[in-house]
């Protein structure tokens, strides 16, 4: 079902409101959001907690219905689909990957791996066969046999993404992929998503707070209380999002201004415009100093625990107390 | 079209997948069960449960029809009859008069594989037809018949012209006297031998060999018989003298002229025979046997045996030429099908049909299969559906129980699977092939379940079918194969694993649907659970139990009035009861800790942790496992009361019937003292033996009616086996002693006649089971008379004592009716031949048609009495003039009737049209001309002397006893005239009749306590007693225990079946504590991490915990049991119905099955349970709490 689409993933106008009996009432999750991916790109979405992250995953996953507006996936709108449709639809397009493994308790690592394709009735050998393949890719065979229970954070998490990949996805959605794994087992995760990207061509979104992960999107999308404000470029910098942020402006007109952007601008108050034009936008309330820095963030020189300098090695533990080597 | 074939394609592509991915997904769904156990527990439990339980109901079923088969067997000793297939007849072929002919035949037939044991027979004629209703032939079947014997030892009594009448019970009647059998060599060995040895009485001869009984001449006779004439083991009879018959027609058809011999009339069925006597000599008594219950009519129960070898060559020709001739044959009864009747009536029709196809002894004799076994099948099968529509019901609340831990297992197994649910939907699974998967694990649960259940229900039948009491049993004779059909196997299997499955199905896809919506909404559809439904439920099928409660309180009938909305309630209402109750309560259950909270809130054990219980006990599992402990709970206090109960209703059945270890009469009136000593003669061991008789005299309350009054004697205590209901009140020592004291208690008639408080003659508080006590206001004085009846004699020949004549002449009479008040009764139609009537009221009686032949009417009033009809053929009037005023005697037969008095004359009677006067003329007038016959009957006439008379003088004695309440009924008296009679004590006997009488007492019924003598000895005392002479029957406690067990109160195995529902809801009680409470602390597992991390101590959470379920599962079993309470009271109702019925069925005397069913509470069996599961609940609390304070605090948060 190879075809060309303009985007993998497509969503407009997204709203989702969750019915609460709470004395504050419904909670709005998602407040129309627009997103495209393209084939073979990587889109993180960074924001804060309670941003709707996962409810967006969620939906653009086909996993839950939106309130309100349509997700195409692969060219094909899910919200039109029936029930067996859908499943089709997402059993070759998409896969999902969680913080936690979320293996299944009772199956082995290659039970676990094999699952998706049963699902998709292919020959129980074959399954099997294939799943072990990836086990291997992922360095994972000699644990094929192990139950979930058994397997370390970072193992669930490389069953985990071998059952994403089994299907032979276009498009992985990922949840906080590293946020369950320790640093160095995050940048093995990131190098796998990275040949997967680049080899394979497979498309990701990526919900993550995690800097590492969201340098290896393409581009990240700030989401903030349901909705995006903001984009960033490939050269992001997780602490301070200023930099390289493209702000965002709705269809209603709305714009809304990431906090440390307010600050900057000189918090809350009265604007004047001062020039308006095609693509352009001035205001004028206070004097902004604008403080610019963009690079790439590199390992540490030096031990952060205990001054070791790593010198020209490209060590990521430290040699003489076992720290992790930081990117500054 | 295409669209439809590439459907169908589809659909076999599908298959195909579905076949080729099989192994694997039930390799994984084995996996997934076995991994995810815990809970799976629930679904298993309750799969296991069902299969249990309907398979050993069915089971039960098929394994009671083979023991009431093999049971009703044991009554046979032969099974078959194989005769001629057509009669003898000089000049036809087919038979042969040559007995090594018939011998040869015999081992012919033992040849084959079904037959084991075969003799030739000299006895019963022929049928050559099938025993059919309808079938005149049976009449022409005449036995062999006993006509005399003659012994040269005169101390025997062979002499008496009746010792050889014989009523038989079962079947037509065909003759009236006792049979005599020729068995020949094939009964002295082998099979027979081992079934016929098994009935002669220990000590009284044994069963000797073919050699021994030929060169002995050997007899052998029934106990009855050896006690009638005396008759000991060793004894020589020099001649015995039978009847064979050579013609049989309808009476009219065999002339005179046809008949050489005797011409006989047949007993009420229209037949004559022509008779001839035929004559064996020298023959010697080897043995005293024990007579069967008569069951199959083909042959004539119980006859004496003999061997062929006493008759010589001519008169076996005779008999043979006369058809009294046949083969007595056994089958090899291993091969008889056990699975059901039908199959073994159809097993035995093959068998009957090949032995008369064939050809015998080289094509010369053609025989007839008169089969013996199935005559028994038809009315089993009517009794065992009866016992089975019962059993099924009292089995109904064990399976709702299982299924509803089925269903409330699935719920629970399914929420469990939640996260892994959306796992599947997150990696790709369609909703159908996940519900295929979670279905595929519950068949893999639920199909080893049903399975496990399905082996153990089979191997718990036969236990169940041992029980001869609640969680009482006792080794069955038989061996049993319960196996069910395929058929029911595959029921089984359906009800509990396809029910598993539809509701596991229809379950997955609620949950299915609600996870796939869950996103979109939040609010879930909760059905409102039907409340006004339970309530109606409850109320409804509380109506019953309260009506029961009011019934065994002394209401007259309860609330309910109306009889056919009683019985439905009785039926319905219990389970009504059930289901609103557990549901009702189920609700306050699960509320039980903030009840509980509302007395312990202030008290150091909640003190620091009552924050965390707010809100608890609101959750949907905690409320099922309250619904699930009440169930549980109620059906073991159900099935423990009773059972019980019905364990006790059987004891004292037969403690009513027997009275006491040993009722027996005595062939002649004897004192205490005599029965002791025969007693302990007979029993030839040094142990303690108390006689005791219940003396009966009529007595006429001051302005009242005569009553019969019934002496309760200072030792009745010891003796007599009294039991609460009987006397007044519930302290039988205090009642014995009111007694003893000069009181006297009244039937429930008999105190409405008086007018004294308890008859209910002045409403609700006019009756009681209460003693009254010396200052109750209820009690009162009354006087009594009692009338001293003395018989002159007036004659002309020598001086005989009148007493002496009468008491000799009430000697021969072989019914005691003296005493009675049958007043207005109805008696129609009844034998009361030869009834000593002495004293009994019989005033305004119905006696139309009845049979009173040869009776006494001593002191009888029988004004007004219908006669119409009666047999008074040589009846003995010994009344007053009056007592015979408009009595009405039409048609009556009074041939021979005498009036010992000489004042009776036909004047004052209402009507004597049609009657045949005594004098044996039918003068159809008004009366008789010749008046009363002036001779005395020829039963009577060898004690009178020639033209006496007798005069009457009646002297009164009187006394005043106190009234102490109502009674109920005596141990081992008749209970039918208890109602209307009243019951003094021994003191006042003796102030009416005398010191001298009372320390005298002799009579022929005594009871008898022998409290060293139980079980298989008193049964063998019973027997050698029957067979004494001194004794004319007797009834021995055990034996009437045994017979009860198995048809009493409680039929047979049922309470088996509440052994075992108790037993199962026992277990059940305790394993779903257990698993649910995992499955509720699992799922709180969370929760009590939280409340660990914000600074909870250990000890703190296990005290919550344990506080909160506590108190819900010590909330629900109270109400569990409660409302088993309830339970046990409205399912009395239909106990009882089924219990009468049985009774009635089961032949034991329907008649005395007065006792009520009282239920008895077994609080220490209901204490234990509730120990049981309430330690089973604190272990499982500590056991998952531990675990889950154990468990990473971090990961179970974590987790979702």
């Amino acid at each position: 079902m190879e075809k060309d689409v303009e985007y993998i993933l497509e969503a407009n106008a997204l709203y989702h409101v969750y019915e609460s009996k709470a004395e504050d009432g419904n909670v709005v999750a998602l407040r129309g959001l627009h997103v495209k991916v393209k084939p073979g790109e990587a889109v993180a979405v960074v924001g804060p907690s309670g941003s709707g992250k996962s409810t967006l995953l969620k939906s653009l996953g086909g996993l839950m219905k939106p309130s309100a507006g349509n997700v195409s996936l692969y060219g094909q709108n899910m919200t039109r689909l029936t029930g067996p449709e859908l499943v089709e639809l997402r059993q070759k397009t998409v896969s999902f990957i969680f913080q936690e493994g979320n293996l299944l308790p009772h199956l082995s690592a290659l039970d676990n791996v094999a699952q998706p394709l049963r699902h998709q009735k292919v020959p129980a050998r074959e399954a099997k066969r294939r799943a072990m393949e990836l086990l291997k890719d992922l360095g994972m065979e000699h644990r094929a046999k192990g139950l979930p229970a058994t397997l370390s954070g970072g193992e669930q998490q490389r069953v985990a993404i071998a059952r994403a990949l089994i299907t032979k996805p276009k498009l992985i959605l990922a949840d906080e992929p590293t946020g369950a794994l320790d640093p160095i087992t995050s940048r093995e995760v990131i190098s796998i998503f990275e040949k997967l990207h680049h080899e394979d061509n497979v498309s990701f979104l990526i919900v993550t707070h995690n800097r590492e992960v969201a340098e290896f999107a393409d581009r990240a999308l700030e989401l903030r209380d349901g909705r995006f404000i903001a984009e960033h470029g490939t050269d992001m910098e997780i602490t301070d999002l200023t930099a390289g942020r493209e702000l965002i402006i709705d269809d209603i007109g709305t714009i809304s201004l990431p906090p440390d952007a307010l600050v900057k601008l000189g918090g809350a108050g009265k604007f004047i415009i001062e020039e308006i034009e095609q693509g352009r936008l001035v205001l004028t309330g206070e004097k902004v100093k604008v403080d610019s820095f963009s690079k790439k963030s590199k390992l540490a020189d030096s031990c952060v625990a205990c001054g070791h300098d790593y010198g020209e090695s490209s060590d990521e533990l430290c040699p003489q107390c076992g720290a992790v080597r930081i990117k500054v | 079209m295409s669209k439809r074939t590439d459907k169908f394609g589809d659909s076999i592509s599908n298959l195909g997948i579905k076949l080729r991915d099989a192994p694997d997904n039930l390799r994984l769904a084995i996996i997934g069960a076995w991994r995810g156990r815990e809970r799976g527990m629930a679904v298993f439990a309750g799969v296991f449960l069902a299969s249990l339980v309907i398979t050993t109901v069915l089971s039960y079923g098929v394994g009671l029809s083979q023991v009431f088969f093999e049971g009703s067997l044991e009554t046979n000793v032969f099974d078959a009859k194989v005769e001629y297939k057509k009669a003898p007849k000089e000049g036809t072929d087919g038979w042969s008069n040559n007995t090594s002919v018939l011998l040869d035949i015999c081992d012919e037939l033992t040849l084959m594989e079904e037959f084991n044991d075969c003799t030739v027979i000299f006895g019963k004629k022929g049928l050559h037809s099938a025993l059919n209703f309808g079938n005149e032939d049976i009449f022409k079947a005449m036995p062999l018949l006993m006509q005399e014997v003659n012994s040269s030892d005169e101390l025997r009594n062979w002499n008496d012209e009746e010792i050889w009448d014989y009523e038989y019970t079962t079947g037509p009647p065909i003759a009236d006297s006792r049979a005599i059998t020729f068995l020949g060599p094939g009964a002295f060995d082998g099979v027979l031998a081992d079934r016929l040895s098994e009935q002669i009485i220990y000590d009284m001869g044994e069963w000797v060999s073919a050699e021994e009984v030929e060169s002995q001449r050997g007899v052998y006779i029934p106990s009855d018989i050896a006690s009638e004439a005396d008759a000991v083991v060793g004894d020589k009879l020099e001649f015995l003298t039978f009847n064979y018959f050579t013609d049989s027609d309808y009476i009219g058809e065999i002339e005179d002229d046809d008949c050489d011999g005797e011409i006989v009339y047949g007993s009420e069925n229209g037949f004559m025979h022509c008779q001839h006597s035929m004559t064996v000599e020298n023959l010697t008594i080897l043995g005293v046997y024990e007579p069967w219950p008569q069951g199959n009519p083909t042959l004539s129960a119980n006859p004496i045996y003999s061997t062929f070898h006493v008759l010589n060559e001519t008169q076996r020709v005779t008999l043979i030429d006369n058809d009294h001739i046949f083969l007595g044959i056994t089958l090899e009864r291993s091969l008889l099908p056990t699975t059901s009747t039908d199959d073994a009536a159809d097993w035995l029709e093959a068998l009957g049909k090949e032995v008369n196809e064939k050809t015998y002894h080289d094509g010369e004799i053609e025989l007839y299969y008169v089969d013996i076994i199935s005559g028994t099948i038809l009315f089993l099968n009517i009794f065992l559906g009866l016992i089975q529509a019962f059993d099924y019901i009292i089995m109904v609340p064990i399976v709702i129980l299982s299924l509803s831990v089925l269903i409330y297992g699935l719920i629970l197994s399914l929420e469990q699977r939640r996260r892994e649910i959306s796992i599947h939907r997150v990696i790709g699974a369609t909703s159908s092939g996940l519900r295929g998967m979670v279905l595929l694990e519950l068949a893999v649960i639920a199909s080893i379940a049903w399975f496990i259940g399905y082996l153990l229900a089979m191997a718990a039948v036969p236990i169940v079918l041992s029980s001869v009491g609640f969680l009482q049993f006792k080794a069955l004779g038989y061996t049993v194969n319960p196996a069910i059909s395929f058929g029911a196997t595959i029921f089984t299997a359906l009800a509990t694993l396809g029910l598993a499955l539809l509701f596991g199905r229809s379950r997955a896809r609620d949950f299915m649907e609600l996870e796939i919506d869950e996103g979109v909404s939040r609010i879930q559809k909760v059905n409102k659970p039907k409340v006004w439904l339970h309530w109606t439920l409850l109320l409804v099928g509380s109506l019953g139990a309260i009506d029961t409660w009011m019934e065994m309180n002394g209401s007259e009938d309860g609330i309910l009035t109306n009889w056919f909305v009683e019985g439905l309630i009785n039926v319905f209402g219990p389970f009504m009861l059930w289901i609103g109750g557990a549901l009702i309560l189920g609700r306050v259950g699960a509320s039980g800790p903030r009840m509980m909270q509302f007395f312990f809130r202030r008290t150091p054990i909640l003190s620091d942790i009552k924050r965390g219980l707010k809100g608890s006990g609101s959750t949907e599992s905690v409320s099922r496992l309250a619904v699930i402990m009440l169930l549980t709970l109620s059906i073991v206090t159900l099935a423990a009361v009773q059972g019980y109960t019905g364990t006790l209703v059987d004891e004292r059945t037969a403690d009513v019937t027997v009275g006491s270890d040993l009722q027996i009469i005595t062939s002649e009136t004897v004192n205490a003292t005599e029965v002791e000593s025969y007693i302990a003669e007979i029993s030839g061991k040094d142990v303690s033996i108390n006689a005791m008789h219940i003396p009966q005299i009529s007595l006429i309350p001051e302005d009242g009616e005569a009553l019969v009054a019934y002496v309760i004697l200072d030792d009745s205590e010891n003796i007599l086996r009294w039991l609460p209901q009987a006397i007044p009140g519930d302290q039988i020592s205090g009642a014995l002693e009111g007694y003893k004291n000069g009181g006297f208690t009244a039937g429930a008639d008999a105190a409405y006649k008086m007018d004294l408080w308890g008859s209910g003659r002045s409403g609700a508080g006019d009756s009681g089971d209460i003693l009254l006590g010396v200052n109750s206001e209820n009690t009162e004085n009354k006087t009594f008379i009692w009338e001293d009846v003395q018989v002159e004699f007036v004659e002309d020949g020598p001086p005989v004592t009148p007493m002496s004549i009468l008491e000799g002449y009430k000697g021969l009479m072989e019914r005691n009716w003296s005493d009675l008040n049958l007043s207005n009764q109805n008696l129609s139609g009844r034998d009361l031949g030869k009834a000593d009537f002495t004293n009994t009221d019989m005033s305004g009686a119905n006696l139309q048609g009845a049979n009173l032949s040869d009776s006494l009417f001593f002191n009888v009033n029988l004004t007004n009495t219908n006669l119409v009809g009666a047999n008074l053929q040589n009846s003995i009037f010994v009344i007053m003039p009056d007592s015979l005023t408009m009595t009405n005697l039409s048609d009556s037969n009074l041939a021979g009737a005498y009036d010992a008095t000489n004042v009776l004359n036909f004047n004052s009677i209402d009507s004597i049209q049609d009657a045949i006067c005594p004098n044996g003329n039918d003068e159809n007038g008004t009366a008789c001309s010749d008046g009363f016959n002036p001779i005395p009957p020829p039963l009577a006439l060898q004690f009178f002397a020639p033209s006496s008379n007798i005069q009457i003088t009646s002297t009164p004695y009187n006394t005043t006893l106190r009234y102490i309440g109502t009674h109920e009924f005596i141990p081992g008296v008749a209970t039918d005239l208890m109602e209307s009679s009243v019951i003094i004590g021994e003191s006042g006997y003796r102030a009416l009749v005398g010191d001298e009488t009372v320390d005298n007492i002799s009579a022929t019924t005594w009871f008898v306590s022998i409290p060293d003598v139980t079980g298989e000895d008193l049964k063998a005392l019973r027997a050698s007693i029957e067979a004494d002479s001194r004794f004319e029957s007797a009834m021995d406690w055990e034996t009437k225990h045994e017979e009860v067990e198995r048809n009493g109160g409680l039929i047979f195995g049922t309470p088996g079946l509440l052994s075992l529902q108790f037993i199962v809801a026992s277990i059940a009680a305790v394993a779903s504590a257990f698993v649910f409470l995992s499955l509720v602390l699992n799922q709180r597992q969370k929760e009590l991490a939280v409340l660990q991390a914000i600074g909870a101590s250990p000890n703190q959470i296990i005290r919550l915990v344990l506080f909160e379920i506590l108190s819900i599962v010590m909330v629900s079993m109270a109400l569990g049991v409660m409302l088993g309470m309830g339970l046990a009271l409205s399912f009395n109702g239909l106990f009882n119905v089924f219990g009468f019925i049985f009774q009635l069925l089961g032949g034991t005397g329907g008649e005395s099955s007065v006792i009520t069913r009282e239920l008895v509470w077994p609080w220490l069996e209901l204490g234990i349970v509730a120990l049981a599961v309430f330690t089973s609940v604190v272990m499982a609390l500590l056991i998952t709490t531990r675990k889950a304070l154990r468990s990473d605090l971090a990961s179970v948060l974590k987790g979702e």
